[in-house]
């Protein structure tokens, strides 16, 4: 149960998307040898039979102690009373964030998520995200929550140094809004269950 | 890869910690951890599952898991001692009623065998509250004297206002890395 993180492609061998699309089980050494976002979600709503729901995201700077982003939504359970059929079965799978060019500018933040689970217990719970400016790996995270339990709420912070970005890609990132982009691949006993992808604007607005 | 890397990759896990906070509900360990990592404490909610918090300190990357203490959720804790590298022990100081109980459930934590290798530190907390037991009052009533399984420390502290949580965990980490860190 230890933070994984790989810089590059690191020792998984390097896979397509297209490569993935054709496994019955998808496990963490195959997202790992991805180079650039996925077009399309690896796995389908319905995989999520653990019932992991992801409730609130929270980005702070370390610095100030400022919340720079936050976004909550209410549990699964309160949420049920307005279920509509014709809704985008991916509308919870995705995040758009929009800062300021100064968000890449920050020196150390923390970023947490909350996250409750369904009534089974879950053994080995692992969340690899990886993200990319256009084809660019910038940042790839792998880090094992291990056990969860039955029905619970947990949160985890990850509070980490901002990856050190050259003038030229912070020129190119602000330049382009929603190129920056991110996977997150969650996987119960190493089967890929989620699969939720966000994007990144930073010129500012929307 | 090359020695060099290998002994650097190696160096560089060694200096990943895992700490684990538990304790019994409302002793202050999500306090603790949000009070350490400069947080906003107020309005802490009784945690019904854990809170996991990633950081670096004094060049350790350290892991610390605070899991939920209510009676419901402690025949979980077993699930996450693997690999612990250091319990921290959380009291809340003013609950004479359960120090009883306090006592019991880490007495039975010390037995188990994936912690054996754990330091333990023991957080006196809410030393801020008025009728708080000293930390002296709490090594006592908890036995602490009688541990020879594991190098342990007690600390008096308030994790609300922040006082003597610093010392505690800097306790905490140089007995950690006088065992697996070998001197450079």
């Amino acid at each position: 149960m230890k933070v994984k993180k790989s810089g590059g492609a690191g020792a998984a061998a390097a896979r397509t998307e297209e490569e993935l699309g054709r496994k019955a089980l998808i496990g963490p050494d195959d997202v790992l040898g991805l180079q650039r976002v996925t077009s399309d979600y690896l796995c389908t709503p319905e995989e999520n039979v653990y019932k992991i729901d992801f409730t609130r995201f929270k980005i702070r700077d370390m610095e100030s102690g400022t919340v720079l982003f936050e976004i909550t939504k209410p549990a699964a359970s309160e949420r049920e009373h307005n279920d509509r059929k014709d809704i985008d079965p991916n509308a919870g799978r995705f995040v758009r964030y929009q800062f300021t060019p100064a968000f890449l500018r920050l020196r150390q933040v923390g970023a947490t998520v909350e996250f409750t689970v369904g009534d089974k217990p879950i053994n080995n719970f692992r969340m690899i995200e990886r993200h990319y400016f256009r084809d660019q790996l910038l940042k790839s995270f792998d880090f094992e929550f291990g056990f969860c339990i039955p029905s619970s709420k947990n949160t985890c912070e990850h509070i980490y140094e901002f990856p050190q970005l050259s003038e030229d890609l912070i020129r190119e990132m602000i330049l382009h809004p929603y190129e920056t982009q991110s996977d997150s691949f969650y996987f119960v006993d190493n089967k890929l269950v989620m699969h939720n992808k966000a994007d990144y604007s930073y010129s500012g607005g929307p | 890869m090359g020695l060099l890397t290998i002994l650097k990759k190696m160096r560089e896990k060694e200096r990943e910690l895992r700490l684990l906070v538990l304790g019994l509900d409302n002793a202050g360990k999500t306090t603790l951890l949000k009070r350490f990592n400069g947080e906003d404490v107020t309005g802490t909610a009784p945690t019904l599952g854990f809170n996991i918090k990633t950081l670096e300190h004094r060049g350790f990357k350290l892991n610390v898991w605070d899991v939920g203490g209510q009676s419901s959720l402690r025949s979980y804790w077993r699930n996450y001692f693997e690999s612990t590298d250091g319990l921290v022990w959380v009291v809340d100081s003013g609950d004479r009623e359960r120090l009883q109980l306090c006592g019991k459930e880490l007495r039975g934590l010390l037995r188990e065998e994936r912690l054996a290798g754990a330091t333990l530190l023991v957080f006196a907390n809410k030393q801020d509250l008025p009728g708080a037991l000293p930390a002296s009052a709490i090594r006592e009533a908890l036995e602490l004297d009688s541990i020879r399984s594991h190098h342990w420390c007690i600390q008096g502290c308030s994790a609300f206002t922040g006082h003597n949580l610093l010392p505690g965990i800097d306790w905490l980490l140089d007995d950690i890395a006088s065992r697996v860190c070998p001197p450079d």
